[in-house]
């Protein structure tokens, strides 16, 4: 009897955060039933559902999403990749951060988005443009990160590392990339938000296809519904992309206790 | 009491065999920038020796540590270990940090391996083996930070052992544990260096670490020994014992006075005033160089009996100055 009403009171408790959004929706979708709320405007939730559904059906939802999720991700392996290079290089070989640290410090300080006329200029609006501006704003979170993680490894463990007979790359896999691992993970997320937030400005712009160029097609024919439903699109994938950096940050850092899965 | 015997002769056997390395250090000197620490230090260590070397913090008692393990260059002098260059011998040497080091990314085993080469299954096995012998056995997969601070320097040690140095620096790596801790520390480094006869330096600030452990303690002083005493004492040593206890306090005396005869960064002068308080009481010197001012405790003033015209030698340390009668 106890352990019933135990597990029922624990559901309840699971539940509370959830009351809001559940009253929320149902103000809007009473909102719409009764007609305050425009259509136009905001359509109720269950025609965005509708929307969403036959959409999944013709099987056009899902050529968007992947088209916009192969964006993302090309144009993140490209610049994360990138960044992640040559931080470990700014960050292991003083040379090398005399040579670029100061140059890739000025180019940070532009905003990728102010490049979008000079990009159209460059690349046309095609797809490489859109994964140039991609790349161009994953690229600093990765590289300050990693160059930021490597320089603040204990230097008294890779001494220690050094007169127990570590060198080269022994050094490095057994103490300096493990050391600089938690904060390149922090960069992973970072860029990740960037992405998604850049991609949707990539796909305003100009597209044939992807989540952007739905909702901007659905915006021309009032479809407020589809509008919607891209926008929740963005929502979803952008909390997978997060949940999975969490998910590498629980496996890879399970050393530390401010990380391990509770 | 049998088994004792039979585990007591295998120990000398063992030592007999001896694989330490005599250490021979020439004119060593070191600076960093402007600050000369070391001032050439001579210095002639056996193999297998237990070697305690006490003093003040900042004496270069660690600087001379870390010369013989390498991590620093030499401004100037030599470091023999068996006759040859030090450099050759480097693998033989291994270090004890006074924090464990031990990288929190690995698990007790895989930083007991570290830098081990070999199969992977006898790296293991050599683990396992070292991980008993500082009775940590159980704990070979736990993540470091699971561990106690005393558990962790343990770590370290068979860290250190796995690769049988033969000749083990240890940096002040019991300074951190509460004092019962230490005391087990101290037997189970004892008992370790027993069996495998290595030579042992061990930097501390505490005599009766120095004491309980050393064949020889050292004392450094700005730089230079200012002390060589030999410890003759029967080992196992116990803490409480009256020969133990006069030698400690014979050190320590001696680490007072060294301290304050000091020939540098001192003035005589004469008292000119002092001034009782109810704790501490201050006491006025005139001194060629001006008036200087020194607290002492109104007890120890008792006990001195310092009165106004006195002589005094005002000796300086970086955070106080010091007095001494003259006789």
């Amino acid at each position: 009897m106890s352990s019933v009403s135990r597990v029922f009171k624990k559901g309840l408790a699971g539940l509370l955060p959830w009351l809001l959004p559940i009253f929320i929706l149902l103000l809007w979708e009473l909102s719409a039933r009764f007609g305050w709320l425009s259509s136009r405007i905001l359509p109720e939730p269950l025609a965005v559902l509708r929307a969403a559904w036959s959409l999944a059906l013709s099987g056009e939802l899902w050529t968007h999403v992947q088209v916009s999720a192969a964006r993302a991700f090309i144009g993140f392996a490209i610049g994360g990749g990138l960044g992640l290079v040559l931080g470990l290089l700014t960050g292991t070989f003083r040379s090398a951060e005399i040579a670029l640290d100061t140059t890739l410090q000025m180019i940070r300080n532009i905003p990728p988005l102010a490049l979008i006329p000079l990009v159209i200029l460059w690349f046309g609006i095609d797809e490489t443009a859109k994964l140039f501006l991609i790349s161009f704003g994953v690229f600093f979170a990765l590289y300050i990160n990693t160059f930021h993680g490597i320089r603040l490894v204990d230097p008294a463990l890779i001494e220690m590392g050094r007169s127990y007979g570590l060198s080269g790359w022994a050094l490095y896999r057994e103490i300096i990339l493990p050391g600089a691992l938690a904060s390149i993970l922090v960069g992973v997320r970072y860029a990740l938000g960037f992405m998604w937030v850049i991609l949707i400005v990539a796909e305003t712009i100009s597209a044939q296809a992807g989540i952007g160029y739905m909702t901007m097609n659905a915006r021309e024919f009032l479809q407020t519904d589809v509008v919607l439903v891209g926008i929740l699109l963005y929502a979803l994938l952008g909390k997978l992309a997060d949940s999975a950096a969490r998910l590498l940050e629980r496996r890879w850092l399970k050393w530390n206790t401010a990380y391990a899965a509770t | 009491m049998h088994i004792d015997q039979i585990e007591l002769a295998r120990v000398d056997a063992a030592h007999s065999q001896a694989s330490g390395l005599d250490v021979e250090i020439r004119g060593l000197v070191k600076r960093f920038g402007e600050r000369q620490v070391l001032h050439g230090l001579d210095l002639d260590i056996e193999a297998g020796q237990f070697v305690a070397i006490v003093g003040r913090s900042g004496c270069g008692k660690s600087t001379l540590l870390r010369q013989l393990a390498g991590l620093d260059t030499l401004s100037a002098g030599s470091i023999h270990f068996n006759g040859k260059d030090r450099e050759a011998l480097d693998d033989s040497v291994r270090m004890m940090f006074q924090d464990s080091r031990l990288l929190p990314w690995r698990t007790v085993i895989q930083n007991v391996a570290l830098g081990l080469a070999g199969r992977s299954q006898d790296v293991r096995s050599r683990a396992e083996e070292a991980l008993a012998q500082v009775g940590l056995a159980d704990r070979a997969n736990e993540w470091p930070s699971r561990l106690s601070g005393g558990q962790r320097q343990r770590v370290a040690l068979a860290r250190a052992l796995i690769h049988r140095p033969r000749l083990l620096l240890l940096d002040e790596p019991l300074g951190a544990l509460d004092a019962l801790t230490r005391i087990e520390m101290q037997r189970l480094i004892e008992r370790i260096w027993r069996q495998h006869g290595f030579t042992a330096v061990l930097v501390t600030h505490d005599v009766s670490e120095a004491v309980a452990l050393a064949d020889r303690i050292l004392l450094v002083e700005e730089g230079r020994i200012t002390l060589d005493e030999t410890v003759a004492l029967p080992r196992p040593r116990e803490h409480g014992e009256a020969p133990f206890a006069a030698l400690e306090s014979r050190v320590l005396k001696r680490l007072m006075t060294v301290e304050a005869l000091n020939q540098r960064n001192q003035l005589r002068g004469r008292v000119s005033e002092i001034l009782l308080g109810p704790v501490l009481s201050e006491i006025r010197v005139d001194t060629p160089a001006g008036k200087v001012s020194a607290a002492i405790s109104t007890r120890s003033l008792r006990e001195h009996s310092l009165e106004v015209g006195a002589e005094v030698l005002a000796a300086f340390k970086s955070t106080e100055v010091m007095l001494a009668t003259v006789e």
